[in-house]
């Protein structure tokens, strides 16, 4: 079945039409891809993800699709003010997006003299910096790529909106696959916000998008980066993050996912340069069959950098999640500061989690730490609160919510945390008018005291 | 970092039990084939199910791969330029009493300070002296047959106790459990066997001394406990070898099963030779240590780690039974080229099972020191927890220290706590210390003997004196 799947994408990858500027870069991913191994469960990285479900399926071409209230109303986020990229099924939708008014912003195949060349210069080039962190399915989206975002930040600029990219998926007739590919460049203190969004309306069946994205974060340079996975349950998403850090720049993160039949996401952040500092938090709260893997690198390569790391995730049904956090610092790294936390509840008998906080160092004046845990919702706190006439249902979304709400409440921009709330509440509550009717309070309680 | 600089020069390395006996053995040729495996079985008179038992482990050894995932490197031994066996030529016709044993092999273990006269031992330990591929001398034998407990070389046992050998060989570690467990079954010389009756308190700790003699062998030896219902034993493990420029193999099994609200207590000193500060030779300790623990048993190993060059060791327990305790306190240090991967597994299969890891971990020179544990909470391990605690100390920009604690949990109803923190001995302290008179030497054996304080108190009060010491011999040189 691994074959199969391999020699089909590999046609698959024959067959689009290719952008001059990226042939090289095609014919290495198809080389290197034709080479890979297809991961097994011995293989570390995918111990305890099953493929599967991605294997099952033969993936084509999506046919173009036109646009539908539904999708419209997946694009958007209310009350961000956001300049936007939407792709529908792979394909650029016009009428959703505006954001190529920007000359910060353009597509691979858009781009002029200047705009190519910085592209043949960087894409690729932070992927190739992490140290066994790459897959085959990086390689599988060199090898697809035909079309991608680049957006470049002057020096010194800032992006006066948020710059949202969505990839949604829709109704096709057959199983498609979607190559997505965001290439991020910020010169010397350059400042932005980018909202990096998948997800789908009501009608869309089984899809696999493969999405890398690569950022440079120049010296002095800041970026908010969210990255939220809103897809639907038959979806199957690959997706990896590579990030390079310049001197005293800040990378800070939210990663969300939801949870669809198969969801991984990596997330590698190079500390290239002095001084720098991430900061990420995430939440995963996959229910039913799903699947949730997140991992995470961190490379502290040189001195004096700090990071700090948030994951939580929620396990209800049958779902299952995977962890792997590792720190990595290297012997230049002295002084750098890391820390890492993963919390889980586990909600079921039948959910599952496997967590990994792995942390590999070389350095001697280095402070590290990691913590996890894994548990059920606390008893005493249930009790509380139904000792105070809360059902046993609400005492269980209220804690639940509570759990992750503190990393939502933290967000700084709180268009996001107003979009996601619902959506998580509705994931304990099932019933949305619960999960509603203590938003409701909630917000309510807010009123009250700011009255 | 002038007092990196300091700790550096503390680090020496100073390794008291490095000589060899000059004594003559009866050495197999080098080589490792089915013949061996007989020859082995034969010497040791053993019955025809024990050899088959040997060569089934063998033959599935040949299809195995040596494992690689372990955060080591090392080239890899060459399996048939190593001797397979090897006894001092004095024990070949048994000696029946302590008196008949070659005064030079007492003298060895005198020079260890292990004796094994029972008028001058430390009163209340039992020792089994296990000397390259046989058992030298067990004392106090009588005096545990009183309380019924069986204290003897396995070899022994395997024609006294045919019954409980039988039973319980390969029932914990399996014979095609992992590649050195493989081998060892198949070419397994010596080691103790331990069994506890029913309600039995082990009168005194039992304690078993291995050492490696021999150039150019390997040992591997075999350890069965079996604790009956209600029973307890503290048991306690020592091994040493002499100083040699090649790397030897040691590749050991330990068995444990405490049955019924049974509590077995191990603890092991490894102090094999770690190889010279250039890292040129040093044993590699490849071992597999196993307990399954049944309904309301406990099982707690304690290691203190100082020796060998490469260390791949992970004492594990199985919770078996409901509400069963499982503990494992570590100490691990590394110095100069020394290698080590260990840590722990914990398998909770019985409801409200319990576990405690604490690790701690020093890493000197250009050691590489890694944790790697593995907590697993099985769908029927309602109401089970874990503990873990794993800290890491760097003393010296070369060295380097890792953590890779897998945590997988199948119920909403376990709870599992994981903790883990890297630090260096911080100038902060040392000015601390220094401030107040206490020299830069002591300061840092005070931080690091306290940063291993809560291992140590779990050992029996002799070894954790002698751990204490160990460490400090150790880590000579190398804290300032």
């Amino acid at each position: 079945m691994a074959e199969q799947f391999q020699t089909q994408q590999l046609a698959l990858a024959n067959s689009v039409a290719q952008l001059p500027l990226l042939t090289t870069l095609n014919a290495q991913g198809r080389e290197a891809f034709a080479e890979a191994a297809m991961p097994t469960r011995k293989t570390e990285a995918w111990k305890y993800t099953s493929l599967t479900a991605l294997l099952a399926n033969e993936y084509g071409a999506p046919a173009v699709a036109g646009s539908n209230e539904q999708l419209t109303a997946a694009a958007t986020i209310n009350g961000l003010d956001a300049a936007r990229l939407v792709f529908v099924n792979g394909q650029l939708s016009n009428e959703l997006s505006d954001a190529l008014a920007l000359q910060q912003v353009t597509l691979f195949s858009q781009a002029n003299d200047g705009q190519q060349a910085l592209i043949s210069e960087k894409l690729n080039s932070v992927l190739t910096q992490a140290q066994g962190s790459e897959h085959l399915f990086n390689d599988l989206n060199n090898a697809n790529v035909n079309e991608g975002v680049l957006i470049h930040v002057g020096k010194n600029e800032r992006l006066q909106q948020p710059l949202q990219i969505s990839y949604l998926t829709t109704q096709n007739a057959n199983p498609f696959a979607v190559t997505a590919r965001i290439l991020l460049v910020m010169e010397t203190g350059a400042d932005a916000t980018v909202v990096e969004h998948y997800g789908s309306d009501e009608h869309a069946q089984v899809n696999f998008t493969n999405a890398l994205t690569e950022i440079l974060v120049g010296d002095n340079a800041r970026l908010q980066h969210y990255r939220l996975n809103l897809m639907q349950e038959e979806s199957l998403h690959i997706g990896s993050t590579h990030i390079d850090l310049g001197r005293d720049s800040q990378y800070n993160a939210f990663h969300l996912a939801l949870g669809s039949r198969i969801t991984r996401s990596d997330l590698v952040v190079n500390h290239n340069k002095g001084g720098s500092h991430c900061e990420i938090s995430g939440v995963y709260i996959p229910q039913n069959q799903q699947l949730v893997d997140f991992h995470t690198c961190i490379e502290h390569k040189v001195a004096h950098c700090t990071s700090n790391e948030v994951f939580r995730g929620i396990m209800n049904d049958k779902a299952k999640a995977v962890f792997n956090g590792r720190i990595h610092i290297h012997p230049q790294a002295q002084k750098t500061l890391a820390e890492l936390s993963n919390k889980n509840l586990l909600l079921t008998n039948s959910a599952e989690i496997n967590t990994k906080p792995e942390l590999e160092i070389y350095a001697d004046d280095v402070k590290c730490a990691h913590g996890a845990t894994v548990a059920q919702l606390d008893e005493k706190g249930l009790f509380y609160l139904r000792s105070r006439g809360i059902s046993k249902r609400e005492a269980e979304v209220i804690m639940s919510f509570g759990f992750i709400n503190e990393l939502l409440e933290a967000l700084p921009d709180e268009a996001i945390t107003n979009l996601l709330r619902p959506i998580l509440a509705q994931r304990f509550g099932r019933e949305q008018d619960l999960a509603l009717h203590l938003l409701e309070n909630e917000a309510a309680g807010i009123a009250g005291e700011n009255a | 970092m002038s007092s990196n600089a300091e700790i550096e020069r503390r680090i020496g390395n100073d390794y008291q039990a490095g000589f060899v006996t000059n004594i003559e053995s009866d050495t197999l040729a080098p080589g490792l084939d089915e013949d061996v495996v007989r020859f082995i079985s034969a010497k040791k008179g053993e019955p025809e199910w024990l050899t088959e038992w040997r060569l089934k482990a063998f033959r599935a050894w040949q299809e195995m791969v040596e494992p690689d995932w372990a955060h080591v490197t090392y080239p890899k031994p060459d399996f048939q330029a190593l001797s397979y066996y090897s006894a001092p030529k004095s024990m070949a016709d048994k000696p029946k009493s302590l008196d008949e044993v070659d005064p030079e092999l007492l003298a060895t273990y005198e020079k260890l300070g292990i004796p094994l006269h029972e008028q001058m031992a430390l009163a209340g330990v039992a020792v089994d002296a296990v000397f390259d591929s046989v058992s030298v001398a067990t004392t106090f034998r009588e005096k545990l047959a009183e309380a019924g407990v069986i204290f003897m070389p396995i070899s022994e046992a395997v024609h006294e106790h045919p019954e409980l050998v039988k039973k319980y060989l390969g029932s914990v570690v399996p014979q095609r459990d992992n590649f050195y467990a493989a081998l060892n079954s198949a070419v397994f010389s010596d080691g103790s066997f331990v069994y506890i009756p029913k309600g039995v308190r082990c009168p005194m700790e039992l304690s078993t001394y291995f050492r490696i003699n021999e150039a150019k062998t390997g040992q591997f030896e075999r350890t069965l406990i079996v604790a009956d219902e209600g029973s307890h034993v503290s048991y306690l493990e020592g091994c040493t070898a002499p100083m040699r420029d090649e790397n030897q193999l040691h590749a050991a099994v330990v068995e444990l099963v405490a049955m019924d609200n049974a509590e077995i207590k191990y603890s092991t000193v490894q102090n094999w030779y770690p190889g010279d500060k250039e890292g040129k030779g040093g044993i590699y300790n490849f071992v597999t240590k196993r307990a399954v623990a049944h309904t309301n048993a406990k099982v707690s190993w304690t290691q203190v780690e100082t020796g060998s060059a490469v260390t791949w060791k992970y004492p594990s327990c199985i919770l078996k039974g409901d509400n069963s305790v499982g503990e494992f306190y570590s100490v691990a240090l590394t110095n100069n080229f020394q290698q080590a991967d260990t840590g722990t597994k914990m398998v909770h299969l019985g409801k409200n099972t319990r576990s405690t890891i604490i690790s701690k971990g020093i890493s000197a020179g250009k050691s590489q020191n890694a944790y790697r544990g593995l907590v697993r909470m099985n769908p029927n391990a309602e109401g089970a927890r874990n503990y873990t605690q794993c800290d890491s100390l760097l003393i010296g920009d070369q060295c380097g220290a890792h953590t890779f604690p897998y945590i997988e949990s199948k119920h909403p109803s376990a709870v599992v706590e994981h903790e883990a923190t890297t630090s260096t001995v911080s100038d902060d302290q040392l000015f601390l210390c220094r401030q107040r008179g206490i020299d830069t030497e002591k300061a840092v054996s005070m931080i690091v003997n306290g940063f291993c304080k809560e291992v140590f108190k779990e050992l029996p009060m002799e070894f954790a004196v002698e751990a204490g010491k160990l460490l400090e011999v150790s880590l000579e040189g190398s804290v300032g």
